[in-house]
């Protein structure tokens, strides 16, 4: 069982002291929340470096996450820039969902993400009708971020979900965790969450967001197509090339901690619609 | 040297009990998913342990008067037991990460946990092979024969390291690259030998 009532309520919201209200449909009920130090200190952001145990000790060497800009653009009516604070509180605040996190890497966490609906940044910006999806890119920054150094990757680090995925009432964009603002390993100030996907799709620390009526290349699709696609849906019928991804570790679950992994990560009855028809198999 | 040999050992003692201190300590990025972290540990330190093993002959070769080569050179055999002891240390927290012998069997066939496995099985060979015994009813040079297979084993581990680092095999590149070397000068030295004056 999660248990929301040990977050304290009164304390400060994720972003510029707003309260958090939970969405009782994403109460975490029959979850085990996942403890913030692990959610806090097992961090994939290459940006920063490959090693998961690294990052929180390099992301706080100096790179700024306040005050930060955002941008909306491309095929919208309004497009717009903002600072994140002033985002928030334009699209009324934020609540918490807790939700099931599943990396790629074949291990999972519960988290309690603070922040608010993607959809509601979609009706702001008025997307055309030729929008068909949606590109979030990153940051770039080598001076602070040391791992962009390394030419291996080519920054900025880019997602992209289609417009009935990005509309999707699970599509969240995060600005908190544990009612705490996003600490820079976690991708702060402003991160998306899409948990029925592995988690590199849930792009962190975006600065800008683009509609598009093609449909963009995302980062690992293009650095490695045969292992990771576009969608990139949780799926245990369909192996990684080099692991099954049958069943998950759980972080913080101590040695033996592993648990079979649910199609969309439990989320089928949310978003199985979207998929109808699409053969997974190949569509990975 | 007596003294060489127990630097090797206090080598193998300290990188084996190593993990112990962030677990003790209660390090967070470790006790998140701590059978992965000693998985890792323990596959690199094999690996660093076959590369210094594979080192030692063809500095021998280069460097035939240096006397330190040549006492390392003595407990070769030490270091490759070694090396295969964190082998079987890795395989074992593999079986506990994947939990149990099922995950570990189903996936056997991806090239990945092949090329490991595969270099397991040579050098649980070589170490098996190891004892005075053995060797002496083998006969040297059969011995030495089979005891080539290492640099297949390397081979492999080569690819099995590169396929498990993510965007760009650096640290392989960091770890194989000097051995690569040596072994190019030794076949330089060995094949090209400037004639004596």
């Amino acid at each position: 069982m999660a248990m929301p009532s040990l977050i304290p309520q009164a304390l400060a919201g994720a972003t510029a002291g707003f309260p958090v209200k939970v969405n009782p449909k994403f109460d975490g009920s029959g979850l085990d929340l996942t403890s913030y130090k692990y959610v806090t200190s097992y961090n994939n952001f290459y940006e920063f470096t490959t090693d998961k145990g690294g990052v929180k000790e390099l992301a706080n060497q100096g790179w700024k996450t306040d005050p930060w800009t955002i941008k909306i653009g491309g095929l919208v009516e309004n497009p717009f820039k903002a600072d994140v604070n002033e985002l928030v509180k334009k699209l009324g605040g934020i609540e918490e969902r807790i939700y099931r996190f599943r990396c790629v890497e074949a291990w999972s966490m519960v988290v309690p993400w603070d922040g608010f609906p993607l959809r509601k940044l979609i009706e702001l910006a008025k997307p055309k009708s030729s929008a068909r999806f949606l590109k979030f890119t990153t940051f770039v920054d080598p001076k602070s971020a040391p791992g962009q150094k390394r030419r291996t990757i080519d920054w900025p680090y880019v997602e992209a979900l289609n417009m009935a995925e990005a509309t999707n009432d699970l599509a969240f964009v995060a600005t908190g965790v544990y009612g705490k603002p996003l600490p820079n390993q976690n991708g702060a100030p402003i991160r998306l969450v899409v948990p029925w996907k592995y988690g590199f799709k849930s792009i962190k620390s975006i600065v800008k967001i683009e509609f598009t009526s093609k449909r963009p290349v995302n980062t690992w699709q293009q650095l490695a197509p045969e292992e990771y696609g576009f969608y990139a849906n949780v799926n245990p019928e369909v192996d990684h090339p080099r692991w099954s991804q049958a069943s998950e570790r759980i972080i913080g679950g101590g040695f033996s901690a592993r648990q079979p992994t649910l199609l969309f990560n439990g989320y089928e009855k949310e978003v199985g619609h979207i998929y109808k028809g699409v053969n997974l198999r190949l569509l990975y | 040297m007596r003294v060489v040999k127990l630097l090797i050992w206090t080598i193998i003692a300290v990188g084996g009990l190593y993990p112990a201190y962030p677990l003790v300590m209660g390090d967070s990025t470790v006790l998140a998913d701590p059978a992965k972290y000693l998985l890792e540990y323990y596959g690199k330190t094999a690996t660093l342990f076959l590369i210094a093993v594979l080192s030692l002959s063809p500095l021998q070769t280069l460097f035939p008067k240096a006397a330190i080569v040549r006492n390392f050179n003595r407990h070769r055999r030490l270091i490759g037991v070694g090396a295969f002891f964190f082998a079987l240390t890795h395989l074992c927290f593999y079986a506990v990460y994947t939990g149990g012998l099922s995950g570990f069997f189903e996936d056997i066939g991806k090239p990945f946990i092949l090329s490991g496995v595969t270099a397991f099985a040579i050098l649980f060979v070589l170490a098996v092979t190891s004892a005075n015994r053995v060797i002496r009813r083998l006969g040297g040079k059969n011995w030495k024969r089979l005891h080539r297979l290492v640099y297949g084993a390397a081979v492999l581990l080569v690819f099995h390291q590169a396929l498990q680092e993510k965007a760009g095999a650096v640290q392989t590149v960091y770890f194989f690259a000097p051995l690569a070397v040596l072994q190019i000068l030794r076949i330089g030295r060995t094949y090209f030998q400037p004639k004596k004056a």
